[in-house]
């Protein structure tokens, strides 16, 4: 579904430049859940930023079912994310002044669905994330954990096909982060959701089925967590977090 | 880094951070110094005896601008000083005193001002020179550009800034020696509040504020004193009414019409409105009420500036033109004094006559507002006629035999021309032979009729009763003031206090009266208008500008989420002109009616043509949208640079 084929990144202008993502290549293939790790700039975000169209790689392509978005205009890149592309990002990132309904239903809005069924296509999603309670509250009335369930819902409703994830449990406690990793688990098991997770917690990335090491900008191992359970996974990340000498309060 | 340049680099930044805030203190330094330019110059003091009044007129305005810039002042300081809470709060945090923190922000806002003034002055300067180009080319009298500053007035000018500077300024230096730490450091937080949370009390308080807009513009349009007061405080009572249960209303609005909601960029142009007047609500309707005052004010200035410009191109046809109230007025007297002392080129001494009925005038009373003078139609000779065209200089016109003319006022000329019935004086029956409507002196009991005038053949009048004696006079040189209270003193003397008095008009004289009372009703409202609209949309914009940070962190999310770039350029417009349009509305529909009323009430034929009501209403709306529009563009401009994300 998606294919990063040895993109690089530089930053900064000619006499200092700072190579933030180094001949990276991975493949994801449809209703997987991939997490990728990593210390503070090991070049997560940046990888993410440049897959979901808002940075340009410097060298190599991002082919998303087939098509290199590196080719798009500026207006066909805005359709592809809006089409695509789902977001779920550490801080949130819902607009304080709508409600959460409406947060939901700006994702269809922007997509120029009828504007009859939006109500009914967002709270048909509500209920599958056990949110209908709060649709009518705005964002600083509820706690963080419900904000999450609610931009995850918003990074679904539009049928999009990629969901990426950026430190989602980042700003949660750990139920709310316990809980926002299930839901997110079963988007992807029981409504097939594609799933790109940036993560530096390896309880977060246990719940993936594939995860990708990155250091300085290059990947430097990959763990597939095949039939083994969660808790062994989570251990085996570790060994490797360890082996790669991240910060120790990177590993939670 | 010592206090003080750490103010002067806080100064800097805070005018490059506020531009429209500082350039409209510039214009208020420059407003204040031109006008008080015109106070202290003996030039345009002297030109005409009631001049002297003007000074009077701008230190009253003066008052009501000085207040409302330093409302303006206040309001901006305070906000400022809200918005950098936090970092004043840090300078605390790092061990200054309350007293040196206070201090700080005093020394930075005062070089503020300062720069401010020493602009606006020099500005005001140039300013000034508009103004006496004005005044001057208002008296007909030639202008030469010289630069220079009076003292006085910069004097006065720089007291009135250190007024509404120190008033802001006590205002902010005792609330941040008063405060603590996390008070500064979270005072940012503090917003004005949902005032009216229900529905119920939303719609009633809606309803209830319509109702009294509507009544209160009824009762300003119907005119008196109490009426007025009344009028005014129900308009008020509406401004504020309706915005702050407008905030409230729309999102209910929405709530039950979700298709409506969803459709386009609806959801994010009114929820962002929403937000932002829920919390100014009550700012928004005290920028509405500036600015019907503002409309009031300019539409007010173009009233009278129109009613004696009216009057004054009616009377002021002929160098000299006396009416002598009564057939049997001596006149010797009055051609004597005027032989021996004004050099005239060309003149004619006649009388009006009447027609024996008021057919005409039965006519016109049936088809428009006509005010009442002569009890018959007023008739005049050809030839008397034909001179007095010469004198005021109109070219020639025929009369046929069998035909009379019309001579009106413009607003008669329709109905006149439609008038086809056959006049007769005594055996003689005369058809409409044409209407012509140049100026005539046709505005009182002793000129050229009412509005109109009959022209008929010279034989035609023999018989006739003669209503009263007119003489009209070309000179060769325009009749000096002195000239004229000449005769209005032989007036004084031919006629007793207690008789009927004749009517003196020179051309001189009223167009030097036009002069001044243009000037002096003209400039204060401007004044006031100009300070008012400046102050009202520079809150708009500050407050409008201080979202770009939210505005800008709104669109670079929805930008992640795809919308399209011409898409969010389009939720701004939309966003940015109804916030703009919102407070405009209500001063359009209580002015318009305001002002067309207002232009209305003048004897019929003064407003007419450029200052007929809708002309004036629609002249007043430019100039309020004219200075309203630079602001918006402005503000637009940058709002749009500083919001919409870079293309990637």
């Amino acid at each position: 579904m998606l294919q990063v084929q040895n993109i690089e990144k530089y930053y900064g202008s000619k006499n200092n430049v700072t190579k933030a993502l180094d001949r990276v290549s991975f493949d994801v293939e449809a209703g997987e859940f991939l997490a990728i790790m990593g210390a503070s700039g090991s070049g997560k975000t940046t990888l993410l930023n440049c897959i979901s169209t808002i940075d340009a790689v410097s060298a190599g392509k991002i082919l998303l079912d087939g098509v290199n978005v590196a080719g798009l205009s500026e207006a066909e890149l805005a359709k592809f994310r809006r089409e695509r592309l789902g977001f779920v990002f550490q801080d949130f990132n819902l607009l304080d002044t709508l409600t959460v309904e409406e947060n939901i239903g700006l994702a269809l809005s922007l997509n120029h669905e009828n504007p009859r069924t939006v109500q009914d296509r967002v709270r048909e999603m509500a209920q599958k994330l056990g949110i209908t309670g709060i649709l009518e509250k705005f964002p600083y009335q509820i706690s963080g954990g419900q904000k999450q369930r609610a931009a995850c819902a918003r990074a679904m409703i539009a049928g999009q096909s990629l969901l990426l994830a950026d430190e989602p449990t980042g700003a949660l406690d750990s139920k709310s982060s316990k809980n926002l990793l299930e839901i997110m688990d079963a988007m992807n098991r029981d409504m097939g959701a594609t799933i790109l997770m940036v993560t530096h917690d390896a309880y977060s990335a246990s719940y993936a089925k594939r995860v990708l090491f990155l250091k300085d900008g290059r990947v430097f191992n990959e763990l597939l967590r095949g039939g083994r359970g969660r808790p062994v996974f989570y251990h085996e990340i570790l060994d490797v977090l360890a082996a790669l000498g991240g910060d120790v309060s990177d590993v939670i | 880094m010592t206090l003080s340049k750490l103010s002067i680099r806080n100064a800097k930044r805070q005018a490059r951070d506020y531009l429209v805030y500082f350039v409209t203190v510039v214009m208020a330094a420059a407003l204040l110094y031109a006008y008080n330019g015109l106070v202290f110059s003996q030039e345009i003091n002297t030109l005409s005896q009631s001049m002297q009044t003007l000074p009077l007129m701008i230190a009253l305005a003066s008052v009501v601008v000085v207040c409302v810039f330093g409302w303006l002042v206040a309001y901006a300081t305070k906000f400022m000083l809200l918005r950098r809470g936090r970092e004043l709060g840090t300078y605390l945090l790092i061990g200054l005193e309350n007293k040196q923190a206070a201090r700080l922000f005093f020394l930075e806002n005062l070089a503020v001002g300062g720069c401010a003034l020493v602009f606006g002055i020099f500005l005001g300067g140039l300013l000034y020179q508009a103004f006496r180009a004005i005044v001057l080319a208002l008296f007909a009298l030639p202008y030469r550009f010289s630069f220079g500053f009076s003292l006085p007035a910069v004097g006065l000018t720089a007291a009135y800034f250190a007024l509404i500077y120190l008033h802001a300024l006590r205002k902010s230096r005792k609330y941040i020696r008063k405060a603590n730490i996390h008070d500064l450091l979270y005072c940012d937080r503090q917003n004005e509040g949902i005032v009216i949370q229900t529905g119920k009390k939303r719609r009633a308080v809606f309803t209830v504020s319509i109702i009294m807009g509507a009544v209160g513009v009824l009762l300003l349009m119907a005119g008196g004193a109490l009426f007025g007061v009344i009028g005014a405080g129900l308009v008020i009572l509406f401004l504020f009414g309706f915005f702050l249960s407008f905030a409230s209303g729309v999102p209910a609005f929405f709530d039950k019409r979700p298709a409506r909601k969803y459709a386009k960029q609806n959801l994010l142009v009114f929820r962002t409105l929403t937000a932002k007047l829920a919390t100014v609500g009550i700012l928004m309707a005290a920028i509405s009420l500036i600015f019907t005052a503002t409309l009031i004010s300019e539409g007010t200035g173009l009233v009278f500036r129109g009613l004696f410009a009216g009057r004054a191109a009616d009377a002021a046809c002929f160098d000299l033109y006396i009416g002598m109230n009564g057939p049997s007025r001596d006149h010797t007297a009055y051609l004597d004094h005027i032989q021996k002392n004004i050099p005239v080129e060309q003149s004619v001494l006649y009388q009006v006559h009447f027609s024996g009925a008021p057919t005409v005038q039965n006519y016109i009373s049936a088809r428009t507002t006509y005010y009442f003078s002569y009890a018959q139609d007023p008739v005049l000779r050809y030839s008397d006629y034909a001179a007095l065209r010469a004198i005021a200089g109109y070219p020639a016109v025929e009369l046929k035999p069998g035909q009379y003319l019309f001579h009106c006022q413009t607003y008669l000329e329709k109905t006149l021309k439609d008038y086809t019935k056959p006049l007769t004086l005594g055996d003689t029956v005369l058809t409409p032979g044409g209407v012509y409507t140049e100026h005539l002196s046709q505005s009182g009991g002793d000129t050229n009729g009412r509005g109109y005038i009959l022209i008929v053949p010279d034989e035609a009048v023999e018989g006739l009763p003669v209503h009263h004696r007119a003489y009209a006079a070309k000179t060769s040189q325009p009749v000096r003031q002195e000239q004229y209270d000449a005769i209005l003193n032989l007036h004084n003397e031919i006629v007793e206090w207690n008789q009927p008095q004749d009517t003196v008009i020179t051309k001189a004289h009223e167009e030097m009266g036009l002069a001044s009372q243009t000037a002096l009703c003209v400039f204060p409202l401007y004044y006031l208008a100009l300070s008012l609209t400046m102050t009202a949309a520079t809150i708009l914009t500050i407050q409008q500008l201080s979202e770009s940070e939210r505005y800008k962190r709104q669109f670079a999310l929805l930008q992640k989420l795809g919308m399209d770039r011409r898409e969010m350029a389009k939720a701004l417009r939309r966003q940015f002109s109804i916030y703009y349009a919102l407070p405009a509305i209500p001063p359009v529909l209580i002015g318009v009616p305001f002002i067309v009323n207002l232009a209305r009430i003048p004897e019929p034929g003064v407003m007419v043509g450029a200052n007929s009501p809708l002309a004036i209403a629609a002249s007043a709306l430019a100039v309020f949208f004219l200075i309203y529009a630079v602001y918006i563009i402005l503000a637009y401009t940058s709002l749009k640079r500083n919001v919409l994300p870079e293309a990637v």
